[in-house]
Parts: C-alpha cells; structure tokens; sequence
C-alpha cells in the first residue's frame, strides 16, 4: 500500500508482486479510489485490465463489495462510476444476435446492422434490416449518461433491456466518463483496438495491470501475424468479391467511388474520421504524420488499389513456396517485394487504412469473409512501418511433420516493448502485479521502462499454511529430471510415478499435476499404464486429465471437482503454460497439493523464440539462458499458486526436479514462495518428503479458528489502533 | 487436390509430371516448358490462346500462380525503367502523387488492352519530354532504398560481429568454470588446510568472478551503435535519453545471515544534531525541498543535510600535529621545518 502510495504521489509505474489470494484486487481498488477521491484532480480514472472475463466479473464483485462499504460508512450514495466492458459477444442483446456463438460473426453481424450506411438505406428503405437497441442508444442514451454506480456485463445488458439500449456502445461510450473502467488487456495494449477504444481516456489515469505474469506475450501476440496458405486463398476469394464489387459500383453508382477518391487525394486524416459502428476494420499504429500525409498515388484509385493487393498476395504466395525454412528481417522483405512486384515501401504502409476506406465505400455489410485480407493489409503495414525488433519466419512444414507441406508466413514481433510503450508513456502511472513477477528485474528490461517503485510482498501468516519442497530423488536415489537426456528414462518415469502415488495416498482430497508439456504427459502416462501405476492410483482417487481440447477439459474440470467435494479424492494431470495453470483456482479442498513434474522451459527448438532470444541478447543484454529459466520459473510459480488462494487455506507444493534445488533456479522464484522454502527441504527423496506432507497435514487438520490469526494476519479496528501497531506502521513508512 | 498447375495446351499437371514448368510470355498466358519447345521451333510464333506474335526469346518461367500478375509484372517493370521520377523531382507531394496515380493509370490499361492507342502515345510523349531526367535517375538510388540497403548492412556487420562476441564470452566462461573447478579438487588433494575453508575461499572466488562478468559482457555491446529511430522516425524506447539508468536492483544471495552491529562514528568534532531534528532545528532553510519523484524512492532533504553538516563539523577536533609528527620522528627530524610548512 505504502509503495503503491507512493507511485502515485511521484506520477510513475510501479510493479507489485503480491501473493494470490491475499486481496490483491481489493487493496489496490480500495486504495487507487481512496486516491481519486482525495486528489480528484490528480487522479481521474482508474483502468483496471484483466486477462478473461471471470476475472473481470471478480474485480466487479470487489468493487461492487467497496462501494456497499463506502455506503455503508459514509451514509450517502458514492458519486463513483464503475463498469465493465467486454466484446460484442458477451454484451449484445439482440435477439438473434446474441445467439451466435463465435465473436467474429457477432462483431460482422452487428456491423451489418449498425454502420451507417445501413442505416442511411434504412432511412430510405424500410425493409433494410437494424438494431433497434442501437437506434435507441444512437437516438437517446448519449445525453443520458448511465447513473452512478458498479455495472457488470450482467447489469449493462439488463440496463439496456430495461432502457431497449445497446450495452456494448453505451458502455464504450461511457468510458469516457467513468471513473473505474474494468476491461481486458487487449484493449489497451492490442493497437488495433485501443485506437478505437482507449483513445480518449486521459493522461491522469492510472492503468492497473492485472496477472500480468504474460505482459509481454500478449504484448507480443498483439503485434505479430500469422500468415497460412489457406488464407491467402481466401485472400484471393476476397479480391475477386472486391472486383465484382467495384465494377457493379462504376456502373451503377460511380459517384461514391469518385468521392472517396477526392477524400484520399486530400489527406488520411479526413479519411478517419468516421463514426463509431464503421470503426469494425481498424489499423494497426501508424505514427501521426503518416496519417497527415496523402494516400500515395499508386493507390488513389479503387481498381489500383485491388491490383496492389493481388500483387502483394501473390507475391507472398510465391514466398511460401519454399522448401527450406527462411528467415529475414523486414528490410530485407521490402527489398525482395521491391525487385520481385515493384511495390514500395510507402504504397505497403497504407494499405492497412486504404482497405478499411475501401470496404467502408463499398458499403460491404458482411465483413466476416474479409478477415484475411485484413490480416494480409495489417502485416503490409506492419512490415513497412517497423524494421526493428520484428521478424520474418517462413517455414514450409511444421516441425513435427516434416512430410507434409504446410507452409506458414510468421511476421513476429521481437520486442515487447513496442506495443507497451504508447501505455507507458500516455498515462501518468501504470501498475503491473501479479502473483508471480519474480525476478522482478526483468520485467523493467523486456519491456523497456522505469518504474519508480518495484517490490515483492509476502504474506503475514498465522501458520505456515504453504509447504514448499524440493524433491530430486526417488526412494531408490535415482535423480529426478525432466532433462531431455534423462526424459525417456524408465527410471525416472516410475520415480515420478511413485511419487505420485506416495503423495496421494498421503494428501486427502485433490492433488493437482504438472507436466512440461501434452507430449511429455502422454508419453509419461501410457508408461505408467504399463508400469502398473495407474492401477495403484487409481486405489486412492481418481484420475483426470487435461487435453488440448478445450471441451474436454472443462468436462474434466467439472468432474474433478466433483469428486473433490463429495471427498473422493482426485487426481488432475495437466500441464504448464496449458488452460488450467492459467487463472483456474484449486482453492481448499480442490488443492491439497500441486506436483510439478520437471521445470517448464519452452519449446527451445522453435524458431520464432529463438530469434526472439537472439533479440533479447543483442538489444537488452539478456542472456538466452537467464530468460528461459525467468520464464519456465515464472510458469512453474504460476503453477504452483494454484493451490493458494486465501489465508485459511493451505497446500504442499512440490518441486519434482533435480534442477529446482540450484540456486538460479531457486531464486527465481516469487518471494512468498521462497520464504517458506528451507534449506531442509531442498533435496529430498520420496520417502522424505512424505513423512514431512503427513506431519504437516496432521498439523495443517487441526482447527482453525478466527481467534487464531487475529494479531498476527489479522487485525481487529481496536488492535489497529492500539498504540503498538501505530507505532510499527510508523516504523514501515518511514524505515523504508 | 485439383490446384495442381495445367498446361492450357496439352493439358500435363504438375501432378503427372512433376518436371513441368510453366512460362509465359508478354501477353500474359501460360504454356509448359515441352509446348513452347514445340511450338514455337522456329524462333517465334502465335500464342495459341490470344493468337499474338511472340517471340521464342521473351519466355520466362511463370513465377505466380496467376499467369495474370506475371504479366503485369513485366509490364510494369518495362514501365518502371521510363517513369522513374522521385519524389525530389515534383514541388509538391500532391504532385507527386497525381504523377503516380498516371503511371498506375498506364500500366493498368496496358495490363487490360483499354485504349492502346492513346495509352502508347502517352508513353512516347512522355520519353520524349522527361528523357534526361529519366536518364540522370536510372543512375541514382532513390533515397528509400538507399535507406534499406544501409539498414541491410548494418543489420549484417551487427550480426557477425555479435555471433563472435558471444561465442567467445560463452567458451570464455565454460573455460573458467572449468578450471575453478579442477582448482578445487587440487586443492582438496594435496592442501593441508582444512577443506571447509577452501570451499569457503572457492565460493567466494566464484562470486567475484560472476560479479565481474556482466560488466564484461556488458561492455562490449555498448560500442555497437544502436539506431534510436525506427526508419519511420519513431523513437524506440528511452534509451536514447537516459542510458543505463535502471535502479539498482536489490539482489537476494545465498551468503550467511547479516547481523547488524551499530556503528560507531568517530566524529572527531562536535557532535552534529541528529537527523530527527534538523527540521526543529531550522537546518532546512538553505537545503533544496526533495521533489515527489525524489521522495517516491525513499529520498528526503534530511539526509543530504545530515550528511552535509556531519562532513562540516566532523575533524574539527583533529589535531595533525600529534599523530603526524611522532610518526615522521620516527623515521627523520630533519624535514621537521618544512613539516611545520605543511601542517601550518
């Protein structure tokens, strides 16, 4: 609180790490709104982005939990506006709209109904289909702003039931206005989407990023493009559309066409302004001058503009047909494009906001079937506009199937910091925490900034309700590791296994597994079948697993979670970096104990982390193996806090890796977790460790109470008060 | 799969004769390698599609899967080498970019056969006027491809040098490591002193070695000059405005427990005012207030003005002649004058 105080009197970033489970959500909300209400002209708004819509909800809840407080002490209602905001998909209302299941029809869909040049035929034509629900809005609810208060993605769609408005835009049109915003990620670091969104939130905003473990993968994803043989395909399918279109258009209505071509003669900048439903297509970051300046001339026209487009899909076409993998940075592209097609660099940087104008004239209501094209324009751009930090990976097959000709166009974006640093440098603080920020000093490094405060918490406990361990040997001393070398070693997989079995015949209720990889967990459990294992585990619990698919393993979840609570017992095999390490709580009962089966490095073959390490090197300094262990280390805490999700809880994590016990890897890991790691329990063998789980459990089983953990986790208003605990605050803020 | 390519005139796929290859010719319609051979045996001949006159010299292999775009490819190179004006050449962008769309206008109606007549005029009229400037820029780069070459060179003059940096720094190490370790068991051999404290001297050894190797590898890499600019005029990050600058990062080590001792200072002069009561004390007065960013950190104006009174009134005491002069008796007596000089 102290630090996060203080980043906010001194205007800069500052990074957390705070245990799961400890409040986190709800010391920073209280805190930052404390602040907006104190300073109201220092602090304007809070942006709060979270990775999934669950978590969204939760932060509501909290929210909504301070606010009924804030009520409660002060006796009258809060003048604090909160709201969520998510896709189309999970906001809209209309009837037959919000039947479809997949967010890009939604969002096509929608944009059939709302752009306005549908409504300008609807004007004329009746029987031209809209939303009503956004005609409401369009007609009423911009001058009504929504009444103070916290809305959740429920309350918005009831509120717009009830007022017959379309939630999705009144919600973003109230952005402007609220004062706790609560969104995803993607709308502010995804260029594409925080121009249209984000654009007009304030500078006295403070952005609080949430799980942010991932920044700078999603950093990463929001800049890069993946380009298969299938959509250019589809590509070539859209550009057909686009001629039969253009054609139609110059006989009947040629006069649109003529308009738009005097619109780009005169500059881009006119060119974007265009109302809020017609923003569906939307450019990655191109830098303000280039929007001042004039469409290039090669590209004015409509029919020239779709022979560019041909040209660039078939000469990147051309490019897929390798038989060995190529790797090239964009100048070289740009070359190559230059020589082979005679497209410059200049006509490629526009093409982006050139095909939204176009489609925009067109008056193409489906733009469902676009999404490849639009994808082909975003790299053209891209790949003109930044020569640093990105890379070009054309690989002919897939590394696993080397027969089958597959060839895929990778545009990856190396440097994490280039879709962060428009949010570092527009808003006045940005905070990022997490559960597991540790090492902290390489979040500052991979995403280039300097923030004023950096720390790592760790939790005042009653008792010592985690029990971390680092178990390198089976009973019969052989090493455990997931090494490559020793992966395949039957040895190894049957010490696994027999640790595993150990472990739940002494852990009551769920156990929670992690595996490096899908491969190595298949691999690893047809051994186990043949080993016999599978038979003794299934004595004491019983067993799930986790796919790729994601149907599947929610029936999983569902079931595991069953057995857990109607004290069965279960065993979850899943694994790191997959859907249930990330944002799944196995609290209490659901997690007992969370095994880690070897360290959770990467795929280190692929090429695309390769260049990205080779990047890391070259401009930050980082060495290749410091960043993998950074990020297989934060992985396998990310894992392991699954089992922790509040004081009352409690669950053994356990570290089945040789390699865990040195020191590098050791201290990577988030200080919470460390704290609680002693020496003693840093090379144990399987017998060991059980011993230790059934001492601690029985310890852990005895009752606890409230009484237990007042004045020590937690404080009554008197202990608070007491001159003692004044006199320690005093000590902490000034001491530090 | 039927998108294997097909010869138009005998009908061969890819599929059957994995050989094949396709060529076309300036009107744009393919034909396999074995037709063209046939067909065209005397030198020259009509396209069996469109029934223009080609010649046998002007085949190429057909490089995109449209035989369309290959054509227009040609054309616009062909086009390209007369209409090569740059941006430098015209008063205005907008000019400039009229100019380009003309030489679009061209090209497409050469690709589709709209107005030959006129369109080939046009190219004639337009030889004749621009021919110099024509000539003068078919020998220069223009200023955007020369910016792409020099960022290809740097690119590839960064890259070799880089490989080599770190190959060596990584064997470097290895080496090092290595011969710490063998060090270690000599020593536990055939030392006599006892093995926990030459573990203990190795521990420490090894430390101080990795202490000094991020500097090392540090060092290098900052000779390399780094471009602040993305060609497009971006800065990228902010490093070209405060290099270096990330705050010292407290470091967790395995060493043993720090037990604090409180120090003692020996002042040597009146003791200064405690640091709690430079602000009763009024002490505050000439010192500069602590900003908030200062102040975020942990900073206050207090200490720098402890600091500074402590280095004023500390020494005051200190009386030179007693611990100087008895040591240079010692050693002579005769330079006692110019000592006196001295100390004086």
């Amino acid at each position: 609180m102290l630090e996060l105080k203080r980043a906010l009197d001194a205007k800069g970033h500052c990074l957390l790490e705070m245990p799961s489970g400890t409040g986190k959500t709800t010391t920073l909300l209280s805190l930052i709104v404390a602040y907006m209400k104190a300073h109201p002209l220092d602090l304007t708004k809070l942006v709060y982005c979270s990775r999934t819509v669950p978590e969204i909800e939760k932060v509501m809840e909290e929210l909504r939990k301070l606010m009924n407080y804030y009520e409660k002490e002060m006796g009258m209602e809060q003048n604090i506006l909160g709201l969520a905001l998510s896709s189309r998909k999970n906001l809209c209302i209309h009837p037959s709209v919000s039947k479809e299941r997949e967010g890009k029809v939604v969002d096509g869909r929608c944009y059939s109904l709302t752009a306005s040049f549908v409504r300008a035929r609807h004007a004329a034509d009746d029987a031209v289909p809209i939303c009503e629900f956004y005609e409401g809005f369009d007609a009423h609810g911009k001058e009504f702003p929504l009444p103070p208060g916290v809305y959740n993605l429920d309350d918005l769609k009831e509120y717009g039931q009830m007022k017959r408005w379309c939630p999705y835009f009144l919600a973003r049109h109230t952005i402007t206005h609220a004062n706790i915003v609560v969104y995803s990620y993607h709308y502010l670091l995804d260029p594409k989407i925080a121009e249209v969104v984000s654009k007009e939130i304030s500078k006295t905003s403070v952005v609080v990023f949430d799980e942010a473990h991932n920044i700078d993968n999603v950093c990463i994803d929001s800049m890069s493009v993946k380009i298969t043989k299938r959509l250019l395909d589809k590509c070539s399918n859209s550009i057909t559309i686009l001629e039969t279109t253009i054609s139609n258009m110059k006989e009947n209505d040629s006069k649109r066409l003529e308009k738009e071509y005097k619109r780009l003669v005169e500059g881009l900048r006119d060119a974007t302004i265009a109302r809020e439903t017609d923003m569906a297509l939307v450019n990655p970051v191109l830098p303000s001058e280039i929007l001042e300046e004039a469409v290039p001339g090669t590209i004015r026209t409509a029919e020239h503009f779709v022979a560019f487009l041909k040209r660039v899909v078939e000469y990147i076409k051309t490019r897929l047909r390798v038989q060995h993998v190529v790797q090239e940075s964009p100048a070289g592209f740009l070359r190559d494009i230059h020589t082979k097609v005679c497209i410059d660099r200049k006509p490629l940087r526009f093409s982006a906001e050139r095909l939204a104008s176009l489609i925009r004239t067109l008056e193409i209501s489906d733009l469902t079937d676009f999404s490849p094209l639009v994808t082909v324009s975003h790299f053209a751009t891209l790949v003109s506009t930044y020569t640093k930090g990105f890379t070009i990976i054309i690989e002919p097959f897939e590394d696993r199937a080397p027969t089958v000709s597959n060839p895929i166009l990778y545009f990856s974006c190396l440097d994490s910091s280039i879709a962060i640093k428009p949010v570092f440098n527009r808003f006045q603080t940005v905070v990022i925490t997490s559960g597991t920020l540790s090492p902290l000093d390489m979040y500052p490094k991979i995403l280039d900034f300097h923030p004023v405060i950096m720390t790592s918490f760790t939790m005042t406990l009653a008792r010592p309700c985690i029990l971390p361990m680092i178990v390198s040997k089976g009973n019969d001393q052989v090493a455990m590791s997931s090494r490559y070398e020793t992966r395949e070693d039957t040895a190894v997989i049957r010490n696994y296994g027999n640790l595993l079995v150990e472990v739940a015949a002494a852990v009551p209720d769920g156990i929670v597994c992690f595996f490096t990889s899908y491969l190595y967990l298949e691999t690893i459990v047809s051994s186990w079948y043949d080993q016999g294992i599978i038979d003794q585990l299934q004595r004491h619990k019983l067993l799930f697993i986790e796919t790729q698919d994601a149907a599947e393993t929610s029936l999983a979840l569902i079931n595991y979670i069953k057995a857990c609570d109607n004290g069965r017992g279960a065993v979850l095999l899943s694994v790191a970096r997959g859907k249930v390490s990330e944002g799944i709580d196995f609290d209490h009962h659901l997690g007992r104990a969370v095994l880690m089966f070897g360290i959770p490095y990467v795929y280190t073959q692929s090429r695309i982390l390769r260049a990205r390490l080779e990047y890391l090197r070259d401009q930050f300094q980082i060495r290749e193996n410091d960043f993998l262990t950074f990020d297989a280390m934060r992985h396998a805490a990310q894992c392991l806090g699954r089992c922790m999700r509040g004081k009352t809880d409690y669950g053994i994590m356990i570290l089945a890796d040789k390699r865990f016990s040195r020191a590098d890897k050791r201290s990577k890991l988030p200080k919470w977790i460390q704290e609680h790691l002693k020496d003693t329990n840093c090379n144990l063998s399987t017998e060991e460790c059980v011993q230790i789980c059934k001492r601690w459990l029985r310890q852990m089983a005895q009752p606890f109470s409230r009484e237990d953990q007042l004045g020590i986790s937690l404080l009554t208003l008197e202990q608070l008060q007491s001159e003692e605990m004044q006199k320690k605050i005093q000590q902490r803020a000034q001491g530090v | 799969m039927d998108d294997y390519q097909t010869c138009p005139k005998c009908k061969t796929t890819k599929y059957r004769n994995p050989a094949m290859v396709l060529m076309v010719n300036a009107c744009g319609h393919a034909l396999c390698e074995s037709c063209v051979e046939l067909l065209f045996a005397k030198g020259s001949g009509a396209c069996p599609e469109c029934k223009c006159p080609l010649r046998r010299n002007n085949f190429r292999v057909q490089l995109f899967e449209d035989p369309a775009v290959d054509k227009e490819v040609d054309i616009r190179k062909r086009i390209l080498k007369e209409f090569n004006k740059r941006q430098e050449d015209f008063p205005t962008l907008r000019e400039y970019n009229d100019y380009l769309e003309e030489v679009e206008t061209i090209i497409f109606n050469l690709v589709f056969d709209i107005d030959p007549t006129n369109t080939n005029k046009m190219i004639d009229n337009y030889k004749k006027e621009n021919k110099d400037i024509t000539q003068k820029n078919r020998n220069r780069q223009s200023q955007e491809e020369m910016e792409l070459e020099e960022l290809l060179e740097a690119e590839k003059a960064q890259q070799s040098e880089k490989a080599n940096l770190y190959v060596n720094a990584e064997l470097e190490e290895k080496k090092q490591k290595h011969k710490a370790r063998e060090k270690l068991i000599d020593e536990l051999m055939f030392s006599d002193a006892d093995a926990k404290s030459i573990v203990a001297s190795h521990v420490q050894a090894t430390a101080a070695l990795a202490k000094e190797q991020p500097k090392a590898a540090a060092q290098p890499s900052s000779g390399v000059v780094k471009s602040s600019k993305f060609s497009s005029g971006i800065q990228i990050g902010l490093r070209g405005q405060h290099t270096n600058s990330f705050l010292p990062i407290p470091k967790q080590e395995d060493l043993p427990l720090y037990r604090y001792t409180a120090p003692v200072f020996d002042y040597d002069g009146p003791p200064p005012p405690p640091i709690e009561k430079l602000g009763k004390l009024n002490y505050f007065a000439n010192i500069r207030a602590a900003n908030i960013a200062e102040r975020a950190g942990g900073y206050t104006e207090a200490m720098s003005c402890c600091r500074a009174l402590q280095e004023a009134l500390g020494g005051l005491f200190y009386s030179p002649q007693l611990t100087h002069k008895t040591a240079v008796l010692a050693t002579n007596s005769s330079t006692q004058d110019t000592d006196d000089m001295e100390t004086t």
